[in-house]
């Protein structure tokens, strides 16, 4: 049907398209900077053409509907990228966290502690009666100790906090599953008459987006308009129009276990080494698997710092004797054997240490008690107080499930020699150092309030004790340089070890971290080159549209002036 | 490939990030000197610096080691230098005394001189370094030389030949200073028969005779004598009553670590360098004799005495050549720490710290580079087609 009602309809049909172009491409200007928007585009067609005598004859233009720029691989690419970057970078952040508690760049680290303390096992020696030589050493010990413990304290924190972190991501997960079901369903009911709800569509995308950045996935779009968002396992957190939640518990071995809560109320406790990816990963991961290896190393450096010094210190004698001493390690019982007993039982030898007592300060008797790691507390008790020698000079009781030595005279004090058993080490009598692990390492309490017990020299066979004797405090000068632990590295070496560690893994996390962040901005531009918005684009197409729509309107003028034309042939 | 606004802002952006970035990290490790702030910074060498400083402290602590062993040293060495030199002087005594040119009031002079010399050469083997003993071994808290309890010396026998005299000692001593009492026997004879005079002067002035008695005949201030078998007129012996000087430190040599597995002996036990243990190199010992001898007035003993002066030097001086021989090692030492000090301090910079040059010209270049990025970015940012429509 041609005529000049067929240019009136191809022309109201023309502005109708134009109209609608100006509007995508408002749209789409409006939403120049919307995260996850992809830029719309009208699609065109010619409407189907009439018979007519000169042939097919062309109808004008037909709106087949609007489309989105979309490229859905380059976004799964994305997706999967994103997921990684936020885990290096969870992990980064933490690790820099954990490196700055061993930063040993700045004064006061672990390390030049651990080498004053020995210093100042070196100015006793040059000195091994002098006050000032002995309150230094106190000090230095002090610091120390505060040094590792507040270390220890601080990766306890650091584990902490990332546990305080992954409920909030958790629930958040959570979220994004919810409104990835929710959308999918308003996708399924909009997409119900033909057209796609780009919108809709461009949401659920960013909160799958999101998702990632939270935890690795992977998504299938199925041709219904359902998205189902798996994973990497397997396990589906969204599926067609449902979704299922995360939640997590604190194991018994204090590790964060993730479990996936699926249809029917089945559940499943998702390994922390199957996780992939996204930040929930790094957080978990960074606490479970990463800061303990460190706790682990820090604990056993500890505490070969208290095996080495307690066994040197335990040889030796101060400038005063005891006239008591309680063990600083308690047994979990008086009765079973020493060796699983105690906190550092595992370091007793069969052997025997000696006690030497003295009466008005000068020697008057000294016995030998033997010791076997199968002897209990008790038997130790028992094994010193019916001593031929002296039994009738100490006693020994237990004390809080600790070893408990006083002399029954208070003109008589005792002190230790000749422990090849590390005994007195175990037991935490005579000893430098209390504690067994970073975090409770200190300063032997009686030390500490009786500077002269620090054992600088060493009981002879006499018995005979002097002043100016510094064997003990030189051979405590020389652990420095002793190797320590099954890789045969000095103490100073040790620490370092861990910290280039530390330092490695911080720095290699944070290289992943702008690898994948430079990945990300070249796929996010790959993305953009698709789906991006560009205004100088968008002004040219409005430009377009409106002149084509001022096209249209001449035409309906047109046909206007031609039905005049017609209509005035009749006058 | 289109160009987005999102793409052209965002890159504006992280570019202009990472330059700032850059300009904090260098603008960083200029303020503060050091090269890396944080250890995941540069780990390897993070961790080469924490070696370097270990060793520098230890280096550093040797070397104040070395101080301590050398004051020891110096300090002994002087105290034996000293003591020889008064036993150089002692010797020189004793050599005039030994020949029969002198009498006895010369003699008892000398042994005035002697006992002199025995206090000084004690005083000088009490020195204390920074309150310690230092000839004393561990017991460096006591003085390691002190007079012990007066003791009556067995008689010295000078007997004319045929003689058959014996006698033995005893008594317990009431006086206040040391003395030599000399008896002469005047009348040959046994107990009952034979007469003795005594003298404390080394022979100026005698007691008037007395018979021997059969048991102990009280000389003089609780000194006693047994005298037995038959005399010869003209039999003389002397008995020397004095308060011997005694070490009461111990043999324990006191040690310094001056390097790693490297120790040094700084002190010297007082009974081996000086005396005190009635040992053969004993210089109490021996000048006591000595002043016994010239309070006898007897040459011959001065000159026994005069032997074992020379034996003594001759020992002293292989312990201060030790001495020096230790001091020079010191000193070597210290050179060598003052060395490894530098070349160590010079590493843990080259490692760790800011070559303010270079960062400098770097900073500059990043200054350029975001100055040259912000303007880039305004040209970009101002363009639109909108301006032209």
């Amino acid at each position: 049907m041609s005529g000049i009602s067929n240019i009136l309809q191809i022309a109201s049909q023309a502005l109708l398209t134009e109209q609608l172009g100006v509007e995508v491409t408002g749209h789409n200007i409006a939403n120049v900077d919307t995260p996850g928007f992809s830029r719309q585009r009208v699609n065109l067609i010619t409407a189907t053409p009439v018979v007519s005598p000169a042939g097919p004859l062309g109808r004008g233009v037909k709106v087949l509907g609007i489309e989105r720029a979309f490229d859905p691989f380059i976004t799964a690419r994305l997706n999967e990228k994103t997921s990684l970057l936020a885990d290096y970078q969870t992990r980064s952040d933490a690790l820099e966290q954990v490196a700055a508690f061993f930063n040993e760049t700045q004064a006061g680290g672990v390390n030049e502690l651990l080498s004053q303390f020995f210093a100042s096992w070196h100015d006793l020696a040059d000195n091994p009666a002098g006050p000032g030589e002995r309150q230094a050493l106190l000090q230095q010990g002090l610091t120390l100790c505060d040094a590792f413990n507040s270390r220890a304290n601080q990766l306890v924190q650091e584990r902490q906090f990332l546990l305080q972190q992954v409920k909030p991501v958790i629930e958040e997960i959570n979220e994004h599953t919810a409104a990835i079901a929710q959308l999918t369903r308003e996708i399924v009911e909009t997409e119900s008459d033909g057209h796609a709800a780009n919108d809709l569509r461009d949401k659920r995308e960013l909160e799958i987006s999101r998702l990632s950045e939270l935890i690795g996935v992977q998504t299938y779009t199925a041709g219904d308009g359902t998205v189902s968002v798996a994973l990497s396992n397997g396990r589906p957190l969204v599926q067609g129009v449902m979704s299922f939640d995360l939640t997590y518990q604190v194991n018994p071995a204090d590790q964060v276990e993730v479990i996936w809560q699926g249809p029917g109320g089945t559940t499943e406790i998702l390994d922390s080494s199957t996780l992939t990816g996204g930040k929930l990963t790094a957080l978990v991961q960074t606490r479970d698997l990463v800061i303990p290896t460190y706790q682990q190393e820090l604990d056993q450096l500890a505490q070969d710092l208290i095996i080495a010094v307690n066994n040197q210190h335990s040889q030796g004698v101060g400038l005063s004797l005891f006239s008591q001493t309680k063990g600083t390690y308690q047994v979990t019982d008086p009765t079973t054997p020493l060796g699983t007993s105690l906190p550092l039982g595992s370091e007793i030898l069969a052997g025997s240490f000696q006690i030497f007592v003295d009466r008005d300060g000068a020697p008057l008797a000294s016995g030998t008690i033997a010791i076997d790691p199968s002897l209990s507390l008790n038997d130790v008790v028992t094994s010193i107080n019916t001593h031929p020698v002296l039994g009738g000079l100490l006693t020994a009781s237990v004390e809080y499930n600790s070893l408990k030595i006083f002399s029954n005279l208070s003109s008589d004090t005792f002190g230790f020699a000749g422990d090849d058993s590390h005994a007195l080490t175990a037991l935490g009598t005579n000893t430098f150092f209390a504690g067994d692990k970073a975090y409770t390492l200190d300063v032997n309490a009686w030390v500490l309030a009786d500077p002269d017990l620090i054992a600088a020299g060493q009981i002879d066979a006499t018995g005979a004790h002097a002043v100016g004797d510094n064997r003990n405090a030189l051979a405590l000068a020389d652990l420095e340089g002793a190797p320590v632990g099954p890789g045969g590295l000095t103490f100073g070496e040790a620490y370092q070890r861990l910290v280039m560690t530390l330092g490695l893994e911080a720095q290699d996390a944070a290289n992943q971290e702008t690898f994948y962040q430079g990945l990300v901005e070249q796929l996010a531009n790959m993305r953009d080159a698709v789906s991006g918005v560009s205004l100088d684009e968008e002004l040219t197409n409005l430009v377009k549209f409106q002149r084509a729509y001022q096209a249209a309107a001449r035409l309906v003028s047109v046909a206007d002036e031609l039905y005049q034309t017609l209509l005035a042939i009749k006058r | 490939m289109r160009v987005t606004m999102s793409t052209i802002f965002h890159n504006i952006q992280n570019n202009l990030q990472n330059l700032a970035e850059d300009l904090q990290s260098i603008n960083a490790s200029i303020s503060c000197g050091k090269k890396y702030q944080r250890i995941s910074d540069n780990p390897v060498d993070v961790g080469a610096i924490l070696g370097l400083t270990t060793e520098e402290g230890q280096t550093v602590q040797y070397d104040r080691n070395l101080e301590t062993a050398k004051g020891w040293l110096s300090v002994t060495l002087s105290a034996l230098q000293d003591i020889t030199d008064i036993v150089r002087a002692s010797t020189g005594l004793a050599n005039q005394m030994a020949t029969g040119t002198y009498n006895a009031a010369q003699r008892q002079a000398a042994a005035q001189q002697i006992q002199g010399y025995l206090e000084e050469i004690m005083q000088v083997g009490n020195t204390k370094f920074e309150g310690q003993h230092i000839l004393a071994g561990y017991s460096t808290d006591s003085p390691p030389f002190i007079e012990g309890a007066w003791d009556i010396r067995p008689p010295v026998m000078h007997l004319q030949s045929g003689s058959t005299g014996t006698a033995v000692s005893g008594g317990t001593y009431t006086g206040t200073e040391s003395r030599t009492y000399l008896v002469e026997v005047v009348a040959g004879g046994g107990v009952g028969v034979g007469t003795y005079r005594v003298s404390w002067d080394g022979g100026q002035s005698w007691t008037t005779p007395a018979v021997i008695p059969a048991g102990a005949a009280a000389l003089r201030d609780g000194v006693e004598v047994t005298m037995g078998g038959t005399w010869v007129a003209g039999d003389r012996f002397s008995i020397s009553v004095y308060q011997p000087i005694v070490y009461q430190g111990d043999t324990h040599n006191l040690e310094i670590t001056v390097g790693a597995q490297n120790r040094l002996k700084v002190n010297e036990i007082g009974s081996e360098a000086v005396g005190g243990d009635l040992g053969t190199h004993d210089i109490f010992q021996i000048l006591a004799q000595l002043k016994s001898s010239l309070e006898a007035n007897d040459p011959n003993g001065a000159g026994a005495s005069l032997e074992r002066l020379r034996s003594y030097e001759s020992h002293s001086t292989t312990i201060l050549a030790g001495l020096g021989a230790s001091l020079d090692r010191v000193t070597m030492k210290e050179s060598i720490f003052g060395t490894l000090k530098d070349e160590l301090a010079r590493q843990i910079s080259d490692r760790g710290d800011t070559d303010l040059v270079t960062a400098a010209n770097l900073l500059k270049a990043k200054e350029t580079a975001y100055q040259a990025a912000l303007l880039s970015s305004s040209k970009v940012m101002g363009m639109s087609l909108m301006d032209y429509l």
